[in-house]
């Protein structure tokens, strides 16, 4: 067995690994072809740091992710969460996980869907709704306790999801482009409430996205994939200092020499994307 | 706008009314030499009667101009308005709720699974083919006259509309937020439960409106073959002796039942759905 670069990195700085993916493969049999999604990616995410996997859309970053979170079976490879196996056709409860696409439950009011897991978990209620109420407050969504989804707006709704993950206080949290169907603003928004809490819990982050900006924002580690099929390109680590302004980092000299760095190397796989 | 609902509720009225006049003294008109070709022969009140006799009717059915009293005429006659349409209610009832609940559980079931619902789907297209209402005579011949025959009519009836809707919604279920669920630790029973139901709901609810007619319409055939009692045997017997009256005092029964238990679905409805937008404004 060879010990892969990132496994390596991860262990030369003495943090342990909790997501570890090794020699990751995902190969999809359509009708015409076979179609290598994935390709021998190993990497790992030690704990409390917030890692974005970044690459042009179609390169295999949120497919990645799905096989951490045991919601896609793996073609080959291994994904362990700290010694244990994620185990193939099982979804992983061990990590929390945000979706893309709005998956809020639209009959079920604001505090309801954030006391989802809490409930069925069997928690009881005075303890529920004190936790409840909190993460609403957290999530600037005081007032709309009693709302259905159907009244808010996007970025609302999306907060919505984040809190129904995050009160389950997952110590690794998935994020598949949480805010990848927001406008800028309220993404930088979005941007604000994730860095408060984060910087506050140092969870374990895996964090897919396509946008660099928001990437260098967030994470500490940036993962750059290639275009399909995905394999690993570069790792860097975001040495900007904690805890981080949304609005003002963009606008320091640091950022935009980091920005203009990976963004060259990310061209390259955007124009391989569209040669293709 | 008042002004506008103030003229909508005017040419509600005027049709009401209008249809009235015409259906009482439509007829007297070809009395009158002038107008004779232009009165229609299906105004006869001997086909369509006309509201005074069918309110004189509706008080000698309903045993209010009983000589002997209300009392004595209810219990005189099993087969009275009253208990008519108790009877024609009460077999509505558990046939809309026998069809509906199997119809429930069946497309709850076949909608999860796609093995069973791919041994099943030849069987349902078949069977969904049968027009129901060739089924009646069979089913009286297997339970008999009385009430039985009727409810499982109305079930059978019932069930195939309430299955095919709970199908549909079970499949059209969001893929990731049940998956959303199982993330945040719901086991299988707890996604059908608090996913897969609540998300199918509006479906299964698209399904209960016409659902009520059925299955009054499924009682009703089911009385015209062959009955004892009921609305549809009140029919029968009035129809052998020609009086329209008595025929229109129970289709009119039938359509005050008809709107009054489509209302009850609808509030039903628009508060278990409170979270769609369509029935944002009625809470």
């Amino acid at each position: 067995m060879n010990v892969s670069p990132a496994v390596a990195t991860a262990a030369m700085a003495m943090v342990p690994s909790r997501i570890t993916v090794e020699n990751l493969d995902k190969r999809y049999r359509t009708a015409t072809s076979d179609v290598v999604a994935v390709e021998n990616v190993s990497f790992a995410v030690g704990k409390g740091e917030f890692v974005a996997l970044l690459g042009p859309s179609g390169c295999g970053k949120s497919t990645i992710l799905n096989m951490v979170a045991g919601l896609l079976p793996r073609s080959g490879g291994r994904i362990r969460i700290d010694a244990d196996e994620v185990v193939q056709g099982e979804v992983n409860r061990k990590v929390g996980y945000v979706f893309q696409r709005d998956t809020v439950f639209p009959w079920r009011t604001v505090e309801a869907n954030i006391g989802y897991g809490l409930e069925i978990a069997g928690v009881p209620k005075a303890e529920r709704e004190a936790r409840v109420a909190r993460a609403i407050e957290m999530a600037g969504l005081a007032g709309f306790a009693r709302s259905f989804p159907r009244q808010l707006s996007g970025g609302m709704r999306q907060r919505v999801a984040l809190m129904r993950t995050l009160i389950m206080e997952p110590e690794i949290l998935l994020m598949d482009e949480p805010f990848g169907a927001l406008d800028t603003h309220t993404k930088l928004e979005m941007h604000k409430t994730l860095l408060d809490i984060w910087e506050r819990e140092r969870q374990t982050v895996l964090f897919v996205t396509h946008d660099l900006g928001e990437a260098l924002t967030l994470a500490s580690r940036i993962i750059l994939l290639s275009a399909r099929p995905g394999r690993l390109k570069e790792d860097f680590e975001v040495p900007f200092a904690r805890p981080r302004d949304a609005v003002t980092l963009r606008e320091t000299e640091e950022f935009g020499r980091l920005y203009s760095h990976i963004w060259h190397s990310l061209g390259e796989e955007f124009r391989r994307t569209k040669a293709e | 706008m008042p002004r506008e609902r103030l003229k909508i509720l005017f040419w509600q009225l005027a049709i009401l009314v209008g249809t009235f006049c015409v259906w009482e003294w439509g007829w007297e008109l070809r009395k009158v030499a002038g107008f004779k070709p232009f009165v229609p022969s299906i105004l006869d009140p001997y086909f369509i009667s006309k509201p005074s006799a069918i309110w004189t009717s509706f008080l000698k059915l309903g045993c209010f101009s009983d000589k002997a009293g209300f009392a004595a005429c209810f219990n005189g006659n099993a087969n009275n308005l009253w208990l008519a349409t108790m009877v024609t209610l009460k077999n509505m009832w558990w046939g809309f709720l026998f069809g509906t609940s199997a119809g429930i559980l069946a497309g709850l079931v076949l909608g999860r699974s796609d093995y069973l619902s791919k041994i099943f789907s030849p069987y349902i297209v078949a069977m969904n083919s049968i027009p129901r209402i060739a089924l009646v005579p069979l089913i009286i011949l297997m339970f008999g006259l009385g009430d039985m025959s009727k409810i499982v009519t109305a079930c059978i009836v019932v069930f195939f509309v309430v299955f095919f809707n709970t199908f549909e919604g079970t499949r059209a279920v969001d893929r990731d937020q049940i998956a959303a669920a199982r993330l945040l630790g719901a086991s299988e029973l707890t996604v059908l439960r608090t996913v897969v139901i609540p998300s199918a709901l509006a479906w299964v609810f698209a399904s209960l409106t016409p659902a009520v007619s059925f299955a009054l319409i499924g009682v009703i055939v089911g009385e015209f073959i062959g009955a004892e009692r009921g609305l549809g045997k009140l029919i029968i017997e009035a129809e052998a002796r020609a009086n329209a009256a008595e025929m229109m005092v129970t289709i009119f029964v039938m359509m005050i039942v008809g709107i009054i238990l489509a209302y009850i679905v609808r509030r039903v409805q628009s508060y278990l759905l409170r979270w769609q937008p369509q029935f944002e404004q009625q809470h």
